[in-house]
């Protein structure tokens, strides 16, 4: 699966609204877990698992942009959950962001999970693509800049 | 009768389901054909690398993913060594580093492949060059004719259980 193919208008969030990293890590694996019915123990864990790789060191890029990731086992297929944020939290990093990339990867399939977090990172390199997403007002506008 | 116009056929392996079915239908055309037949595993280094330099990835985290990636590569070259060998068929295989496209179109220049075999290409499109995928790269750079396998009903696995 391609990233284009993991983005799905359920799974983003305009506005986000967490505070801190903890809750922006919640907020985006809860579209998650209401899109695929998981319990509240699926969820704390696949929290659990972003948020021990982000104590490995911060995804927070310099350009506003932060991009959690984690390997889940038993994963059927990778999901990418998009959150933009009115307000900067603090990720981490030396700039605080605004926008969130949520994967989580099977880790039978590496070669997936680096394909996805590869295209993610070539598409914000562009300054325009990152300003547009920043400006999206609804899911609808933030879903639509990818296919454009 | 008149002979197939190719002689070496390469299947890229990128460790999807869809890259197995393209390893058959391979297989299958090689064995029709009298073709011979290579298979490839790229282990994306390039994009390892790209990810520590954006910060995406850590350290220790580029040297796990490259472990599991090269544990991927032995485990479908090796699959891929025992679906050919059912079928009494010489393969030659690789596992190489480096940027996947890059690397399958010098493999095809240097052993003269005529005939490249891909799992997939993106069923959505994007006008969004960053998000071109490698197969798609190199459906649209390789200089010899391509084969993408669709299999959406199974047929080509039951096609390669009955040949």
């Amino acid at each position: 699966m391609t990233f284009l193919e993991a983005i799905d208008k359920d799974l983003i969030k305009v506005p986000m609204t967490a505070r801190s990293a903890q809750e922006a890590v919640e907020e985006l694996v809860e579209l998650y877990a209401a899109k695929h019915g998981l319990s509240s123990a699926e969820r704390e864990k696949l929290v659990l698992l972003v948020m021990d790789r982000e104590r490995l060191g911060s995804t927070a890029m310099e350009n506003g942009i932060a991009i959690p990731h984690a390997k889940v086992e038993g994963l059927k297929a990778p999901a990418v959950m998009v959150g933009v944020s009115r307000l900067a939290i603090d990720f981490g990093g030396e700039r605080p962001s605004t926008i969130f990339f949520l994967v989580l990867a099977p880790a039978e399939n590496p070669t997936e999970h680096i394909q996805i977090l590869s295209s993610i990172a070539k598409l914000c390199s562009s300054d325009l693509f990152v300003r547009m997403l920043s400006s999206s007002k609804t899911k609808d506008d933030a879903y639509q800049l990818f296919f454009d | 009768m008149t002979r197939a116009p190719y002689r070496n056929i390469l299947v890229y392996l990128d460790g999807s389901e869809e890259s197995m079915t393209a390893a058959m239908y391979a297989i299958l055309l090689a064995s029709s054909s009298k073709a011979r037949l290579h298979a490839v595993y790229v282990v994306n280094t390039k994009a390892l690398g790209d990810l520590v330099r954006s910060r995406i990835f850590v350290d220790q985290e580029r040297n796990e993913f490259l472990a599991d990636l090269k544990k991927d590569a032995s485990r479908h070259i090796r699959h891929a060594e025992r679906l050919a060998a059912s079928k009494d068929l010489q393969i030659t295989t690789a596992a190489l580093e480096g940027s996947p496209h890059k690397e399958i179109l010098s493999y095809v220049k240097r052993n003269g492949i005529d005939l490249l075999v891909l799992g997939s290409v993106n069923a959505i499109r994007s006008r969004r060059d960053e998000l071109t995928s490698e197969n798609d790269r190199m459906l649209r750079t390789s200089p010899c004719p391509v084969v993408v396998v669709r299999d959406a009903d199974d047929g080509i696995w039951s096609q390669f259980e009955e040949a």
